[in-house]
């Protein structure tokens, strides 16, 4: 085998990418290869070492970490009370201004007689003229309690 | 956390109140232009003596309406109603291919005068012009209709 060929053999079982057929091949490659070998053991050493530091990092921002989730938790907190607060006060004030819309629908609110159509309050008519070209046309007034009544006679029909 | 003040935003009940407040002027203004507007109706009955039957509708002037005419049965069949101003013509459709025309003319005080027009093709079967108050109602009757007569309730308000 090929160092070339060995050191993407490398990559490929670092990254777990390597089939098991192909890892005795590159076994017997290193050891045969140092340069090879020592290739091999510095990349197997990277993904450790990255973890380790990491781990480091983490812990070392963890304070901080608690710190802002503390503060963002203490936000929500206090936006949540804010809005109950001001929640409250329409729960009251709706109020007078449902009793004013009640008052009012109370108010204009047909009766039920007034409900139906035809609810004359005067049946005083004053007809001013009266003309046909085509119908005789009568008035009829059969006094002040029922209404005026102008009556078509079709002259084409009986 | 340093907070942010937002500025203060007006509750729904603040606004409700406020469009209440708002409208009233409007209202008193709208009720001014009604005023000098005519709100006219014209129903059209169909009486005939075909059955007994009194269309519920009329249950108000059900009794007027027996004791005027001597039909047994009665039916709303249409019932149209326009705002119209002073010297603005509404046409009303009537059963029998027949057309009202109402115009309000100006009136004094609280009457209403109304030119009327009703019309059958071609043919003039109406021309009068009617003084009422508001409320009021008159009745044009005759024109024939399927078995019985049209009566036609004229009403302003």
């Amino acid at each position: 085998m090929e160092c070339g060929t060995a050191r993407k053999m490398i990559v490929g079982k670092v990254d777990g990418l390597l089939p098991q057929e192909a890892q005795g091949e590159l076994s017997a490659h290193l050891a045969a290869c140092a340069a090879c070998a020592a290739e091999e053991r510095a990349a197997s050493a990277v993904g450790p070492m990255l973890r380790a530091w990491a781990g480091a990092r983490a812990a070392e921002n963890a304070p901080r970490l608690d710190a802002m989730w503390t503060r963002v938790r203490a936000g929500i907190e206090e936006r949540r009370e804010e809005h109950r607060r001001r929640a409250w006060i329409p729960r009251w004030a709706w109020l007078p201004a449902a009793l004013a819309l009640a008052v009012l629908a109370l108010l204009f609110y047909p009766t039920g007689t007034a409900r139906q159509p035809y609810n004359p309050r005067s049946f005083d008519v004053a007809v001013e003229d009266l003309e046909s070209d085509a119908a005789t046309v009568a008035l009829v007034d059969k006094g002040e309690d029922l209404p005026r009544v102008i009556w078509i006679i079709e002259d084409a029909k009986s | 956390m340093p907070s942010r003040s937002r500025p203060a935003r007006p509750t729904p009940a603040a606004l409700v109140f406020l469009l209440f407040v708002l409208a009233l002027p409007c209202a008193g203004a709208g009720s001014a232009a009604a005023a000098d507007a005519v709100s006219v109706e014209i129903g059209s009955v169909y009486a005939s003596n075909e059955g007994s039957s009194m269309d519920p509708v009329l249950g108000n002037i059900r009794g007027k309406l027996q004791s005027m005419f001597n039909y047994t049965s009665y039916k709303l069949l249409d019932r149209k109603r326009r705002s119209l101003a002073v010297g603005e013509t509404g046409e009303f459709e009537i059963p029998g291919r027949r057309t009202m025309r109402v115009t309000p003319v100006p009136a004094q005080g609280d009457k209403v005068r109304l030119s009327v027009q009703m019309t059958e093709g071609a043919k003039n079967l109406l021309t009068t012009t009617l003084g009422l108050s508001r409320g009021g109602m008159v009745l044009v009757g005759g024109p024939s209709h399927q078995a019985g007569v049209l009566i036609l309730i004229i009403s302003a308000d």
